[in-house]
């Protein structure tokens, strides 16, 4: 009976090939590696490849706006949080000085709250580069008609503001470069516009044109 | 030595199983065959036989399809209202909003600042190198406003099981529900806008379109349920004209006969979040089916199935 030995050790004959096939796994990891990769790289090299003719010959392309805000938009930015936060001051001093019907204390309490929630969400945007304080001269201006005698004339200045602050998100989109800011603003302008609406049925006016905001107050941009 | 052969020398093929093996081998070698032939890189073809591969035209959005699309949702807003306006169903005002009244002044007024919001995106869409959309949107008015019309103003008659429905019972009230759906779609589509073009003048153009519509939205919103502002706990729900009415003022069981109940129509807010919405909005309107189904459709801001690229040519002035 033959008894076959399987030498083990440096001195086995299949050692050499033992080492040769070892690298020549490596050398396959790497290969399958790099093939694996290869669509990626190939892909992104496609998206950054310069247009054809054809392309450039064809209709007129869009570039995308960038999605942060720029140096530019952080100013702007920071002046409509501020005057979102006049608003919260503004609407603070009208709630303290009484006189609501219960319906009109609950819309202007949540016109309140919506002003607070705007300038929470510029915060957001602008995280430590947010002024986080009311604009003084936006109170200064509006803060005798929120302290007027009745609901009526504290409705009429909130109307006013309401106005005003949409001018302002208007003019400032009109040079917004970032589209997340962009985006952000106007979801409060076109809100703001419906405040309008709203503070003018509650104030019982019955003119369309009133009801419409007809005629839009002068932006803030610059008086902030 | 004879000349004969016997039966035994015959070609065995010719046998019963010869022949079962013959027709085995020709079916072997028919799909090895087609098995082996190298058709792979061949397309099919049915009809044409022209040879040219038809190449369809380049879905471009740009800054000046985008306009197009708006001034096109514009005009058809313009357009609906004027059928609205013409049919005469504003001025019968409702019989679910008694104190609605007519209204077909706020819609004529409306009609007016879509008319000039359409003609304000056209002079961007000059501006942005594009040709002017002046006719209203194709999707929009086929596949929403026609059918709500038709739905709201026609028999829909009977077909395969299902029973015919009656014209709207309420003609006032799906009109005006419409002018709401309508506002809000105008002032979405603008705030949809915003990140989608690259000019921030655009925007700013765009937001001033946007915010007298969502304005319009809010008035029509409180015309239609007063004192509407803001949600509370519940969204209010239309009372339920006299098909069921009974039904939900009483605790008995409805007959066996009875009706089923139509399906409910909220009530719109004149605020109906703290932010703009992007989120579709619902239109029911139109009476009942057999099983009390109104027509139900979501209207969402325009998206690549709505939008007038360059190629399409069915808008010329």
């Amino acid at each position: 009976m033959d008894i076959d030995v399987n030498e083990t050790g440096e001195h086995a004959p299949g050692t050499a090939a033992q080492r040769v096939g070892r690298r020549a796994l490596l050398g396959a990891g790497f290969g399958g590696a790099a093939l694996s990769l290869l669509p990626l790289l190939s892909g992104r090299a496609s998206a950054s490849t310069p247009p054809t003719a054809d392309t450039a010959a064809g209709a007129p392309t869009t570039t995308a706006a960038p999605q942060r805000p720029t140096e530019e938009d952080v100013t702007l930015l920071g002046d409509a949080q501020r005057a979102e936060l006049a608003a919260v001051t503004l609407f603070d001093q009208a709630i303290a000085m009484g006189g609501w019907s219960d319906v009109q204390l609950t819309v202007v309490s949540n016109l309140r709250e919506a002003h607070n929630a705007y300038a929470n969400a510029l915060s957001g945007l602008l995280g430590r580069q947010a002024p986080g304080a009311a604009s003084d001269a936006v109170v200064q201006l509006f803060t005798e008609g929120f302290n007027g005698a009745s609901a009526g004339e504290m409705l009429d200045a909130a109307y006013e503001l309401e106005s005003a602050l949409v001018a302002t998100h208007t003019e400032i989109l009109g040079s917004l470069v970032g589209t997340n800011a962009a985006s952000l603003l106007a979801s409060i302008q076109v809100n703001e516009a419906r405040h309008g609406t709203v503070l003018a049925d509650l104030n019982e006016k019955t003119d369309p044109a009133d009801l419409l905001v007809d005629k839009e107050a002068d932006s803030l941009v610059g008086k902030v | 030595m004879s000349n004969e052969t016997s039966p035994m020398d015959l070609n065995p093929s010719l046998g019963r199983r010869g022949l079962f093996r013959l027709g085995g081998l020709t079916a072997a070698t028919v799909v090895i065959a087609a098995a082996c032939s190298d058709v792979s890189h061949q397309l099919g073809n049915v009809g044409d036989a022209s040879g040219t591969t038809p190449v369809l035209p380049d879905p471009v959005i740009d800054d000046g399809v985008l306009l197009r699309t708006m001034a096109g949702l514009e005009t058809s807003i313009a357009n609906a209202y004027q059928h609205m306006l013409d049919n005469g169903g504003l001025t019968k005002g409702s019989a679910t909003f008694p104190n609605l009244g007519d209204q077909s002044e706020l819609v004529t007024r409306f009609q007016a600042h879509h008319t000039a919001a359409a003609k304000a995106y056209n002079a961007l869409v000059t501006k942005a190198g594009a040709e002017p959309w002046t006719c209203g949107n194709t999707r929009l008015d086929d596949t929403y406003l026609t059918p709500i019309f038709d739905r709201v103003e026609k028999v829909t008659p009977a077909a395969g099981n299902a029973l015919e429905i009656p014209a709207s019972d309420d003609i006032g009230r799906d009109y005006i529900n419409l002018v709401h759906t309508l506002e809000s779609l105008s002032a979405e589509s603008a705030q949809a806008l915003v990140p989608l073009v690259s000019e921030p003048a655009y925007r700013a153009a765009a937001m001033t379109v946007g915010a007298t519509s969502a304005r319009q939205a809010a008035l029509v919103a409180l015309r239609i349920n007063p004192g509407g502002y803001a949600p509370v706990a519940a969204i209010p729900v239309v009372v339920e004209t006299s098909t069921t009415a009974e039904a939900t003022t009483t605790t008995a069981a409805p007959a066996a006969d009875a009706a089923p109940p139509q399906t409910e129509i909220p009530l719109p807010l004149a605020l109906p979040a703290d932010f703009g919405l992007l989120s579709p909005i619902t239109f029911i309107g139109g009476h009942g089916d057999e099983n009390g189904v109104r027509l139900k459709l979501n209207f969402e801001t325009p998206s690549l199935n709505m939008y007038a690229y360059p190629y399409i040519e069915a808008c010329k002035a």
